[in-house]
């Protein structure tokens, strides 16, 4: 990350935004992947990896997140996420109908279960996760906008 | 009883906020308010006395559960106020832009 001292907030913020953002990905991530077999989910875990971004933004300065994530990436990260749940769901059609549940199963409340429910959870967690960061970039480019009129 | 009283004094808060207030901030807060209040309802509805959350669980054999109904709408309705504070929020951001005011008894020209 780079060091800049006049992006951002003080020295305090940015230590313990660097020791805590790590853990703040890697808990929405756990809370995507076990979606399936605890309360959570893709739309939890999303919003909890969106919040850990911004986080990242209100520590280092905007130049931190956007350069890691542009506008464009962010909406094309999401409208990637729609269509890949499509996807998943249409190919229900294989075994039948529509949001078909085609994979094995597999025992009850392993990590690795439940056929494509988990995958209809990843693929949320990648949309809500850009969706959400989307919307608060959109407020920092609109408030850039509104700067060089 | 008094949880559904209490829950529609926490709605008229939000009322309240959105009614009398003049500042814009203040006013996407109260709205915030009244959807909370909204959802705390809805979630109370479906609650039974000792009824534990509707998951299961190995080796246990869940036998009085509360009504998920309701907190499947409280979890569409939370997404949805999520929207709604997000458009709040930028149509703010656009007036304060335009009139250099959040006070709407100060906001005059309407048009250009």
């Amino acid at each position: 990350m780079p060091n800049n001292p006049l992006a951002g907030m003080s020295i305090i913020v940015k230590s313990i935004t660097r020791i805590i953002i790590s853990m703040v990905m890697v808990f929405g991530i756990y809370i995507v992947a076990h979606g399936h077999v605890s309360p959570g989910g893709g739309f939890a875990g999303g919003v909890i990896i969106a919040l850990s971004f911004v986080l990242l933004m209100l520590a280092f300065g905007k130049g931190v997140a956007t350069s890691k994530i542009t506008k464009t990436i962010a909406s094309n990260l999401e409208s990637v996420g729609a269509l890949m749940f499509l996807l998943i769901a249409l190919s229900g059609f294989s075994g039948g109908a529509f949001f078909m549940n085609i994979l094995a199963k597999g025992a009850p409340f392993k990590l690795f279960s439940a056929g494509t429910i988990p995958l209809y959870n990843y693929v949320l967690g990648l949309k809500v996760g850009v969706g959400l960061f989307a919307i608060y970039l959109a407020f920092v480019v609109l408030e850039k906008a509104g700067k060089r009129k | 009883m008094t949880l559904y009283l209490l829950c529609l004094f926490l709605f008229c808060v939000g009322l309240y906020g959105v009614l009398r207030k003049r500042n814009i901030v203040k006013i996407i807060v109260g709205f915030a308010i009244m959807g909370y209040a909204m959802n705390l309802f809805f979630v109370m509805l479906g609650y039974k006395m000792h009824g534990r959350s509707p998951i299961a669980a190995i080796d246990q054999q869940v036998t009085n559960m509360v009504d998920t109904v309701p907190q499947e709408l409280v979890h569409t309705s939370i997404v949805i106020g999520l929207g709604l504070t997000a458009l709040l929020i930028a149509i703010a951001i656009k007036i304060y832009e335009k009139c250099g005011t959040f006070d709407i008894t100060k906001i005059k020209r309407l048009k250009g």
